[in-house]
C-alpha cells in the first residue's frame, strides 16, 4: 500500500489543491490529525472512510465552512487565508451536499441561477436567464422550463453540480452523491461526471462504496480515525479488499451466507393475486427461515410489492396466508395491522419514514412494539426498558446510552436502531428495503450477520436491494421483477454478479 | 449478536467549557420558571399585596381557565397541527349547556355534561376534517372558530346568560377554609395529561406522529386516529374549561372565551411546546400558563393604567418567546 505520493509525481501546476498537515481539534478531541494530500487538476479524487473518520471535517475545511486548527490548504499554488465559504466559492471550490438544495416550485432555470440571477438594473433579466440555463443544460435531458419539483433524484444531483459549475466551480466536492440513487441513475451521474472531467473540472468524490471508488475515481485517499490511512494516485492498482482493509485498518472477513434450499411441500407464507398500482403478482411463497431477494429495475414493482405486503401501499386485491392451515386473508390495510400479524418492514429512507429524529434511541426502538408492551393503553415501563436495553446492546449501537436523541447518531447507527425497532416486534415476516444503503462496510457486515441469525430463528426475510454484492452474499433465492410481476427466480449458483447486472440493466 | 469492533461513530462533542455550558443550558431550559420568579419578585416589590395568600388564590383561580385552554391547545400542537377554535368552543359549548338548564329545565349537572359533550364532539369533528378530508388545520379551525363565535352570538341573541342555578355555579364559587376548589380541576387535568403523554401508548404515539408522521405511520402507528383523538381530548378539555368559566363568572356573555384566544395559544408555546410538533411537556405548559397569569394579575395589582396593560403584557410575552428562540438555537 503506498501513501500519497501525488504531490511528488508532477510539477506544482499539476495539483489544483494541496493540503498539508491539516488538523482540526474540538477541545481534546481531534477530528482530523495532520492530514496531507494532493488533488490533481482535472481528476476525480475519491475520499473513503467510515462514518466519523473525518471526511466531512476535511471537506468542510476545504470548502471554507470550518476553520482548520492548524495546517494549510493551497489552491492553485496560493495558500488559502481566512477560510470563508464565499471566498472559497469565488475561488471555485464548491461543496454539493447529499440533500440537493432545490426549490421545488421554481423552474429548473431559476434554480440553476438561484442568487446569481442575471440582472437588468433592478430587475431580473429573464431572457438571459433562460438562454444561459438552456446552454448549460444542452447535453442533459433536463428541460430548463420544467418545475424542479418534477425532477427525479439523479436530475436533482446533476442540477446541483451544474449550479456549482455555473457559479464558476472548478473543484466540486460531492458528498455521497449516489446515496438513494439506483444503479441506472448512478451510471447516468457517473457519465455526467466524466463529461465534466473532460472539460477540466476536478471532483472530490465521497462514497461509502468501494466499487464506486474503483469505477469512477482516478485517485483515492482513505481516512481512518481522523488520519490518512493510505491511498493511491492510481486507482487501477487498488482492489476492493485493499480499500476495505484501509478503511477498517484490518482484513475484513466478508459475510457469506450458507445458502439454504426449501422444498415445495414445506410450510410457507403464501401470497396470491396481488393487484396494486404497478403491481401484478399472481403468486409468491416464502418459507420460515428463508431469505428472498427482490431484484429489478426501479419501477419494476419490487419495492411496491414489498410495501403492499406491509400495507404501506394500498392493494386493490390480494390475499396472504401466514400459517399453512390458517385461512387466506386480505393483505394488511395499514402497517398497524401488518405488525399485529407479525409482518415488519424497514424503509430504504430512514430520515423520511424510518425514525423520529428528536426522540431518544429508546423511544424509537420501542415505537413499533408499544401495543405489545402495554396493558389497557398504558405502557409497561419495565418491559419497555428491558426491550430497549436488549436491542440497544444486541444491535451494538454506538452511543453512551439509549436516552440520547437519535439525531446525533451516524447513519449506520441510526439504521441499527431502526432495525432494532422492527426486530423488537418479533416478526414472522421481515421486509427490508435497502437495509445497508449509505452505511459503511463494517456496519454492513453486522447487519448481514443479524439478518442471517434471524433466518436461523425461523424468520422469513425479504430483502429488496440494488446492491448485487449484498444479494449474492445474503439471500437464498432471488425474485426478479419486471413490469410489476415476478418474471423469474434465481437460486444457487445462478445468483451471480453477471446475472444480476443483466436484470438491473 | 455480532460484535464487530467499530470505531466510535457518534459525533464527539466539544468538551471545552463543559460546566459553563451546563449552567447556561440549565438557565435556558428553565427560562420560563426563572422569568416567572423574577416577575413575582418584581411585582411583589412594587406592591406587597402581591405576596398575600389572597392574591395567590386569585392567581390560581385566574390560571385555571387559561390552563384548561392551554392544555387543550397543546395537544393539537404536539401532533403538528393547530386548533384555533378551542377558546370559541369553550364559549359556545358552555352556552349550549347553560341554555339546556335555563331554558329547557335540565338539571344543572346534565347541562354541564351536555356542554362538555358538545365541546368534545366539536373537537372530534375538527379531527375528522383534518385527517379524513385532509383539510389544513390552521384554516379549518379558524373557520370553525368564526362559526362557533357566530353561533354563540346567535344563540344568546347578544344577551348575557345569567340566572345559572346554584349547583351549576358551585364549583366556581366553593371554598374550603377560604381556598377556592376550582384550581383543583386544573391540577387534575395536568396530572391526567402528564400520565397520558408519558405513560400511555396514545401519548407516545402523539409524540411520534408530531415528530415524523411518515415514520410513525410505517412504525405501525395509526396516524389519523392519533390526531383525531388529540383533537377530541382538546375539545373535551375546552368543554370543562367552558363550564368552569361560566360557573366562576356566573354568566355567559355573547363573546365568552374570545379574549382567551391569543393567550391560550401563547401559553403552551412559551412553555416549550413546539409549533412544529413532537416537542413539549405538561410542566412547560403549566409554566407558560403561570407566567401569563402572573403578568396579567401583576400588572393589575401594581395599578398600571389600563391603557398600557396590553402593551406591557405583550412585551413581556415577547421577551419570553425571544429567550426561548435563543434556547433553541443554543442547543442546535
Amino acid at each position: 500500500m503506498q501513501h500519497m505520493t501525488v504531490g511528488n509525481a508532477g510539477t506544482a501546476d499539476a495539483d489544483i489543491l494541496r493540503i498539508a498537515n491539516l488538523t482540526k481539534t474540538y477541545g481534546r478531541f481531534s477530528a482530523l490529525k495532520s492530514v496531507s494530500l494532493s488533488v490533481r487538476r482535472g481528476s476525480i479524487h475519491g475520499l473513503l472512510g467510515e462514518n466519523g473518520a473525518g471526511k466531512s471535517t476535511l471537506v468542510g475545511m476545504i470548502s471554507g465552512q470550518r476553520q482548520p486548527t492548524s495546517g494549510t490548504i493551497t489552491l492553485n499554488g496560493i495558500e488559502v487565508q481566512g477560510h470563508d465559504v464565499k471566498e472559497m466559492e469565488k475561488a471555485g471550490v464548491f461543496l454539493v451536499t447529499q440533500e440537493p438544495m432545490i426549490i421545488d416550485h421554481m423552474s429548473v432555470a431559476e434554480n440553476l441561477l438561484l442568487g446569481i440571477w442575471p440582472r437588468k438594473g433592478w430587475l431580473i433579466d429573464w431572457k438571459r436567464l433562460r438562454r444561459d440555463a438552456a446552454r448549460m443544460l444542452q447535453d442533459t435531458d433536463i428541460d430548463p422550463g420544467q418545475r424542479a419539483g418534477t425532477l427525479d433524484a439523479v436530475a436533482r444531483r446533476k442540477l446541483n453540480i451544474l449550479r456549482a459549475m455555473f457559479s464558476g466551480g472548478r473543484v466540486v466536492i460531492l458528498d455521497e452523491p449516489t446515496a438513494s440513487l439506483d444503479v441506472e441513475a448512478r451510471q447516468q451521474l457517473f457519465a455526467f461526471m466524466r463529461r465534466l472531467k473532460a472539460e477540466g473540472v476536478t471532483f472530490i468524490f465521497i462514497s461509502h462504496y468501494n466499487d464506486e471508488i474503483l469505477e469512477i475515481c482516478d485517485a483515492v485517499s482513505v481516512l481512518r480515525d481522523g488520519e490518512l490511512a493510505g491511498g493511491s494516485d492510481d486507482v487501477g492498482e487498488m482492489t476492493s479488499d485493499m480499500l476495505s482493509e484501509l478503511v477498517l485498518g484490518r482484513g475484513l472477513s466478508l459475510f457469506q451466507r450458507q445458502r439454504r434450499t426449501f422444498g415445495a411441500d414445506e410450510a410457507a407464507i403464501v401470497v396470491e393475486g396481488v393487484r396494486a398500482r404497478n403491481v401484478a403478482v399472481d403468486a409468491f411463497r416464502i418459507h420460515p427461515g428463508e431469505i428472498v431477494g427482490f431484484a429489478g429495475l426501479p419501477g419494476a414493482g419490487a419495492k411496491e410489492f414489498a410495501r403492499c405486503l406491509f400495507g404501506l401501499v394500498h392493494a386493490k386485491d390480494g390475499t396472504m396466508r401466514l400459517e399453512p392451515n390458517s385461512p387466506a386473508v386480505k393483505l394488511p390495510g395499514h402497517p398497524f395491522e401488518a405488525y399485529r400479524r407479525g409482518i415488519a418492514f424497514l424503509s430504504d429512507d430512514r430520515r423520511k419514514d424510518g425514525l423520529v429524529g428528536h426522540l431518544s434511541i429508546g423511544a424509537n426502538m420501542s415505537l413499533s412494539s408499544l401495543p405489545a408492551l402495554s396493558r389497557r393503553g398504558f405502557v409497561d415501563v419495565e418491559a419497555e426498558r428491558e426491550i430497549i436495553s436488549r436491542y440497544f446492546a444486541g444491535m451494538g449501537v454506538k452511543a453512551p446510552n439509549p436516552e440520547v436523541a437519535i439525531d446525533t447518531l451516524s447513519g449506520g447507527n441510526q439504521q441499527k436502531v431502526c432495525l432494532g425497532r422492527v426486530l423488537a416486534t418479533e416478526p414472522k415476516l421481515l421486509i427490508l428495503d435497502e437495509p445497508t444503503r449509505g452505511i459503511d462496510v463494517g456496519v454492513k457486515q453486522d447487519v448481514h450477520r443479524i439478518i442471517d441469525e434471524l433466518s436461523g430463528q425461523g424468520v422469513a426475510v425479504i430483502v429488496v436491494t440494488t446492491d448485487s454484492d449484498e444479494m449474492i452474499r445474503l439471500v437464498d433465492r432471488v425474485c426478479v421483477f419486471s413490469a410489476g410481476s415476478i418474471v423469474g427466480e434465481l437460486t444457487g449458483e445462478a445468483i451471480s454478479k453477471d446475472r444480476l447486472r443483466q436484470i438491473s440493466g | 449478536m455480532s460484535n464487530v469492533s467499530i470505531k466510535a461513530e457518534a459525533a464527539p462533542r466539544p468538551r471545552s467549557g463543559t460546566s459553563n455550558r451546563a449552567i447556561v443550558g440549565w438557565v435556558l431550559h428553565n427560562v420560563v420558571w426563572i422569568w416567572l420568579a423574577i416577575l413575582v419578585v418584581f411585582f411583589g416589590l412594587f406592591n406587597s399585596f402581591f405576596f398575600t395568600v389572597f392574591n395567590f388564590q386569585n392567581i390560581m383561580v385566574q390560571a385555571t381557565v387559561l390552563g384548561m385552554l392551554a392544555t387543550a391547545v397543546a395537544l393539537p400542537l404536539l401532533v403538528a397541527e393547530i386548533d384555533l377554535s378551542i377558546p370559541a368552543n369553550l364559549g359556545f359549548s358552555s352556552a349550549v349547556g347553560a341554555l339546556a338548564v335555563t331554558d329547557y329545565g335540565a338539571p344543572w349537572w346534565l347541562g354541564a355534561l351536555f356542554g362538555i359533550a358538545v365541546a368534545t364532539a366539536i373537537g372530534f369533528f375538527n379531527g375528522l376534517c383534518i385527517t379524513r378530508l385532509r383539510m389544513v388545520s390552521l384554516i379549518q379551525t379558524l373557520s370553525m372558530m368564526i362559526i362557533l363565535q357566530g353561533a354563540l352570538l346567535a344563540l344568546t341573541q347578544g344577551k348575557t346568560i345569567t340566572s345559572l342555578p346554584e349547583g351549576y355555579t358551585w364549583i366556581g364559587q366553593a371554598t374550603i377554609d377560604g381556598w377556592p376548589i376550582m384550581p383543583l380541576v386544573f391540577v387534575v387535568a395536568l396530572i391526567f395529561m402528564a400520565v397520558l403523554l408519558r405513560r400511555t401508548v396514545l401519548g407516545r404515539s402523539i409524540y411520534a406522529v408530531g415528530g415524523n408522521a411518515a415514520a410513525a405511520n410505517s412504525a405501525g402507528i395509526r396516524v389519523d386516529r392519533t390526531k383525531i383523538v388529540a383533537f377530541t381530548i382538546a375539545g373535551f378539555l375546552a368543554g370543562i374549561g367552558g363550564f368552569l368559566l361560566a360557573s366562576w363568572q356566573m354568566a355567559i356573555t355573547s363573546n365568552q372565551g374570545s379574549s382567551f384566544l391569543l393567550y391560550a395559544i401563547a401559553a403552551p408555546i412559551i412553555g416549550g411546546v413546539s409549533v412544529f410538533g413532537g416537542r413539549g411537556n405538561v410542566v412547560g405548559v403549566f409554566g407558560g400558563v403561570m407566567l401569563l397569569t402572573v403578568i396579567q394579575v401583576g400588572l393589575a395589582i401594581i395599578a398600571v393604567p389600563s391603557f398600557y396593560v396590553g402593551m406591557i403584557g405583550g412585551v413581556m410575552i415577547f421577551i419570553a418567546v425571544a429567550i426561548d428562540a435563543i434556547r433553541v438555537r443554543y442547543f442546535q
